[in-house]
């Protein structure tokens, strides 16, 4: 049997006889499944809620008796973003975010309702969930179990012992890291199985949760080496638990809790009431629907006419003012996508950002990978707003059509006492309008999205484990 | 009192002391007189230490009296202390301070503030070297740590001055300047108590030897004549005690 | 004397004075921080003003042509804001995540009172540095750092018989050695968020309070990391179960205890209001006009007398149906408000047990940034939208034409 596997082998026997660090694992391996079962129930109970949700609003709108479209424009529509199925793993923004959304004609709404604001202040303090353990606690009992690897042995004497008989320093560092690596698998393991079973049948899903596995066995390869490097660098056993615990604050806890800070002042978003007045403003500068005489809206109706060959509005074959509503709802629109387009822009810029410090600390990165893959990243979320957005321009333009179509410009625009049952049409029409159905990021994008955050983990563990070269220099030199 | 007035400064009457079921002092008696320096000889788990701790009131005796300077350091702990300059085995002081200001700062936490003066002369009288009064600690030799808990033992002016295995670790050079040191602090009339294990030692220095075997002593030695000891014949008692037990 | 050695052998050992200069820079940081984000925020408030004045000056110009109030009524937005206090920037609290700014009209108020600010939740996920963040999580791994040896220490270095040997007055030893890390860490910690206190302008009282709320939070964790100590472990075991204890009391707790509450009380998703809401609003289209005047009229005696509605479409009938739809779904908001106070509630009562989540809501109370605070603003949207509506059906019940000079008699909202 070699030296390494021997000294690895040793530094386990003597985990295994330390009762405090058994209790410790299997605290930290029962934490883990706790934090598994938790979420998958809050994930399936989510999923549950926001379907029952769906299903109700779209029976409502389809139960809607005969009306005039518009009125449907406003009835509008509410739709819920489903949670994938690596939520359960790792929720990233989920109860950050509004997680269902009120359509309507003319006006973009908010996400609302997301769990931050129906909560104590409890959530701020983080949430239990498969990826919060791995991420922060993991690292954490990497130390309490590895800080004195090395150290103990140059505190003891023994290293020198075990250098005179013929050990070398390399040996004697790559056995330790050994040892703590498997531990580090076995902590990782209860996890990733918990991971297989919530995530069920990996089907398209296999490459964003191949990402996952080898993003947290680098994160926790990577910690076992640093937790290693330090317990060999530092003279005294007590030195090294300091110095990683401080690495550890500093690494995953501050640095993750600066950056945001960093970002945000960086790049300012806009508020949205600033956003909607601007929204306002630009609408008046392109035309005002209610003016007779306004350029915009007179060049539209000669347009209209023109094409359908007559003189009035009156004469022409479709509603105008279903026409009208088409066209405003094409304008408002237009500026609505740009206006989001701007503020989709600042918060990637903020998120780069934030992502350009997982260089300085590998939890981020790690972070940035979990949830990319994961498809609950700020990508995630937007994915959902803007095919909202489509959703929502869609539903209205079919309704606003239908006004064209089905409702006659005399009937619109008559103001006696029965125009309100000739404005209605039937409420067969509602149903053929489409379900709201959210296209979850196909595995490619998802892949796509975690593999920077993959890069710099591994970028992170490359480096990490050329410096134990040095140190295992610096370690032979106890030998005088 | 009276035993202080007759020159007993120690006074240690058939003390008993057991740590659960494990008897370490059984029927110890030993007194220590002013100007007198008693070496208790013993080896490992003959019950040094115990007998330290009693003085020192760090643990108090199931039975028996302990009395330092007229005080009971198990009941009058802090009065008794006030009396006693100890001289731990390891001399571990604060490394990161000059010797100065380990001394001013010790003597400070036991209630004196000496004159700089005073230290100086202290340090002078030990034979410390000038240079190393305002060095850090961290570089100091075993000797000269002793050279500074001894100067801080000498400024205390107490009346008691109990030393830990005192010459462990020293080279013969060190062992003979730290003996004179000890001779002058008993000369001044205090009552030195050293316990040791190293027979030599304890014969270069002490007047009297008491040894101290599984808790008591078991025969005691007086210094007579310019000899002062016969070391085989030392040497004898302190085995035969050890094979004894 | 004494304690001025204590000084130079604490800030000798490189450690020590390592960690309080950290400790100086992150408070200070934090302080600076928080500063900025509340007058980033006082500056967004700032801005709402001209630009609502240039947003109602345009619908003005356009309502005046025709003078109706539904008009006025129904496009014209109404700016409502959450100023900061003064102490907001040691704890941001929920500002991150929850709307400060909101604009509101006379339409359906629980179409409106939910909805949020443009936030990245990348940012927020993590949470704000704040001093808040600091004192919580940051400075109890400082006293574990400087206290954790504080006996143990001199034990290890065989000191300790040594010092136990001295007289009495020695004892007082540790007393002083506690005293003066403590003290100096509580400097470090709490010079900074003074000066930023004072800057602010934050009340003689709410200093005292957050100053002594500071200090208490460090002597749990100093008497936590004595009681280990007693122990008479090793530094290196002393060091590693704090901490353990620091993980547990500051990590894993507060998250078990957030499933634990929000699985005990749940609240009525706040959708199923926001939907039974709009079922309400939009049916008012399909039943007989007067059916809905009545109900009005009902809860609004003071407008019984307005005339009939017409044939042709009335805004007081729309402004009518959103007001009864509002006050169909009002049990309603209040469960779902309960629901949420009642979880803020048991947080704040496992404040008691759990000091990292007492000192976190304490501060946020103290600061106005937490949840009651979010709900209090509220309560005021709630009254200022009661005026708009008030000021409105004044008009519109008695079909009070409504010219460019009445938009200036619109009430603005309080500034609190």
């Amino acid at each position: 049997m070699s030296a390494i596997s021997l000294i690895a082998r040793d530094e386990l026997r003597l985990m295994r006889r330390n009762r405090v660090a058994v209790v410790a694992f299997a605290l930290l391996v029962l934490l883990t499944l706790a934090a598994a079962f938790i979420s998958w129930s809050h994930q399936r109970a989510i999923a549950e809620t926001r379907a029952r949700f769906q299903a109700q609003a779209a029976k409502e709108f389809e139960a809607q008796p005969d009306r005039h479209p518009h009125r449907m424009v406003h009835y509008g529509n509410f739709i819920f973003r489903p949670l994938g199925p690596l939520a359960a793993f790792d929720p990233g923004v989920d109860a950050y975010t509004g997680n269902s959304m009120f359509l309507e004609g003319h006006r973009q709404n908010t996400a609302n309702f997301g769990d931050v604001r129906q909560s104590s202040l409890l959530i701020r303090f983080g949430q239990l969930t498969p990826a919060f353990v791995l991420q922060v606690i993991a690292p954490l009992l990497l130390i309490f179990l590895g800080y004195g690897a090395v150290a103990r042995e140059r505190e003891r004497g023994t290293l020198r012992q075990m250098l005179v008989q013929g050990v070398s320093a390399r040996q004697l560092v790559a056995g330790k890291l050994l040892a703590l690596a498997a531990v580090a698998a076995l902590i990782g393991l209860p996890a990733m199985i918990a991971f297989l079973l919530i995530a069920g049948q990996p089907d398209a899903l296999a490459g964003p949760m191949a990402v996952i596995a080898l993003g947290y066995a680098a994160y926790l390869a990577l910690w076992a080496v640093i937790v290693i490097l330090v317990s060999a660098m530092m003279r005294r056993g007590r030195d090294a638990l300091l110095a990683l615990l401080a690495l550890w604050a500093v690494l995953v806890i501050l640095v993750p809790r600066v950056a945001p800070d960093i970002a945000a002042n960086a790049h300012a978003l806009p508020t949205r009431l600033e956003t909607d007045i601007a929204i306002q403003e630009d609408l008046r500068r392109l035309g005002d629907s209610h003016n007779p005489d306004d350029p915009f809206f007179t060049a539209f109706k000669q347009k209209m006419l023109r094409q359908y060959g007559v003189s009035r509005v009156e004469d022409l074959p479709v509603n105008y003012k279903g026409l009208l509503a088409v066209e405003g709802e094409k304008l408002t629109s237009r500026l609505f996508d740009n206006y989001a387009d701007r503020s989709f822009a600042v918060q990637a810029a903020q998120s780069g950002l934030m992502n350009g410090f997982g260089m300085i600390s590998p939890t981020v990165a790690l972070r940035r990978l979990s949830m990319a893959a994961a498809g609950t990243d700020l990508d995630g979320h937007h994915r959902f707003l803007e095919q909202a957005e489509a959703y929502r321009f869609a539903m209205v333009q079919q309704l606003n059509q239908l006004q064209a179509d089905a409702v006659t410009y005399a009937d619109d625009v008559a103001q006696d006492a029965g125009a309100d049952t000739r404005k209605r049409i039937s409420a067969d029409h509602w149903q053929a309008v489409p379900e709201f159905r959210f296209q979850p990021a196909p595995a490619s994008d998802l892949l796509r999205a975690s593999l920077p955050g993959l890069l710099l983990l591994l970028v992170w563990l490359a480096i990490a484990a050329l410096a134990l070269i040095p140190i295992a220099r610096h370690v032979q030199k106890a030998r005088r | 009192m009276s035993l202080t007035a007759n020159g007993q400064r120690i006074v240690v009457n058939d003390v008993h002391l057991s740590y659960g079921s494990h008897a370490v002092l059984r029927g110890l008696t030993l007194h220590v007189a002013a100007g007198e320096i008693y070496a208790l000889l013993g080896g490992n788990g003959a019950g040094k230490s115990s007998t330290m701790s009693a003085l020192l009131g760090f643990v108090r005796p199931d039975a028996g009296t302990v009395e330092v300077a007229g005080y009971n350091p198990a009941t009058q702990a802090d009065q008794a202390r006030a009396q006693i300059a100890y001289v731990p085995e390891n001399v571990a002081l604060y490394d990161h301070l000059t010797a100065r200001e380990n001394a001013a700062y010790l003597l400070a936490l036991a209630g004196r503030r000496p004159e700089p003066q005073a230290i100086d002369a202290a340090f002078e009288a030990t034979g410390l070297q000038e240079a190393a009064w305002d060095k850090r600690l961290g570089g100091f030799s075993k000797g000269m740590r002793q050279k500074v808990a001894i100067a801080i033992a000498l400024l205390r002016e107490v009346p008691v001055l109990l030393l830990d295995e005192p010459s462990s670790g020293l080279d013969p050079k060190a062992t003979a300047d730290f003996n004179r040191l000890v001779h002058d602090v008993a000369r001044r009339g205090a009552a030195v108590l050293m316990v040791t294990h190293d027979l030599l030692s304890a014969a270069d220095i002490a007047d009297r030897i008491g040894f101290l075997e599984a808790g008591r002593i078991v025969d005691e030695a007086a210094a007579q004549g310019a000899d002062r000891f016969d070391v085989r014949d030392l040497h004898r008692k302190f085995t035969a005690g050890s094979v004894a037990a | 004397m004494l304690l001025r050695t204590e000084l130079t052998l604490l800030l000798r050992a490189r450690m020590a004075m390592f960690a309080l200069i950290l400790v100086a820079l992150l408070s200070i940081a934090a302080v600076a921080a928080g500063m900025a984000e509340v007058a980033r925020q006082r500056d967004v408030i700032a801005r709402i003003a001209p630009q609502q004045e240039r947003d109602l000056a345009a619908i003005a110009s356009w309502v005046d042509q025709g003078k109706d109030p539904g008009n006025a009524a129904y496009y014209s937005f109404h700016a409502t804001w959450d100023a900061p206090e003064p102490l907001a920037f040691a704890s941001l609290g929920l500002r991150d995540v929850a709307p400060y700014i909101l604009r509101v009209r006379a339409l359906g108020l629980e179409a409106q009172l939910y909805d949020g600010e443009a936030f990245n939740p990348e940012l927020a996920l993590p949470g704000r540095f704040d001093f808040a963040f600091v004192l919580v999580y940051l400075a109890p791994l400082f006293v574990i750092a400087l206290f954790h040896d504080l006996v143990s220490g001199e034990r290890e270095a065989g000191r300790l018989r040594m010092l136990d040997a001295l007289p009495g007055r020695a004892r007082r030893l540790w007393v002083r050695r506690v005293a003066l890390r403590g003290g100096l860490l509580y400097a470090a910690l709490a010079l900074p968020l003074l000066a930023g206190a004072l800057l602010s302008g934050v009340p003689v009282g709410q200093c005292l309070a957050v100053l002594g709320l500071t200090g208490a939070y460090l002597l749990f964790w100093i008497g936590l990391t004595l009681l280990v100590g007693r122990l008479r472990w090793s530094s290196v075991a002393n060091a590693a179960t704090l901490a353990g204890l620091w993980l547990v009391l500051t990590l894993i707790l507060p998250t078990v205890a957030h499933v634990a509450i929000n699985q005990a009380i749940p609240v009525g998703q706040g959708v199923e209001l926001s939907m039974a809401q709009r079922e309400a609003v939009n049916r008012a289209w399909d039943i007989p006009r007067e059916e809905t005047m009545t109900r009005f009229y009902a809860g609004h005696p003071e407008w019984r007398n307005s005339p009939p509605l017409p044939p042709a479409f009335h805004w007081k009938w729309y402004f009518a149906f959103h007001q009864v739809g509002d006050e169909s779904v009002a049990p309603r908001a209040a469960a779902y408000r309960n629901g949420i106070e009642a979880r803020d509630r048991a947080a704040q009562a496992l404040g008691w047990v759990l000091p990292s989540v007492g000192v976190q809501a304490a501060l946020a109370r103290l600061a106005d940034t937490d949840m009651q605070a979010q709900l209090a603003y509220q309560d005021r949207i709630r009254a200022y939208h009661q005026t708009l509506r008030q000021f409105y059906y004044r008009y519109l019940f008695t079909d009070t034409p409504f010219g460019k000079e009445d938009f200036a008699r619109t009430p603005r909202f309080p500034s609190s």
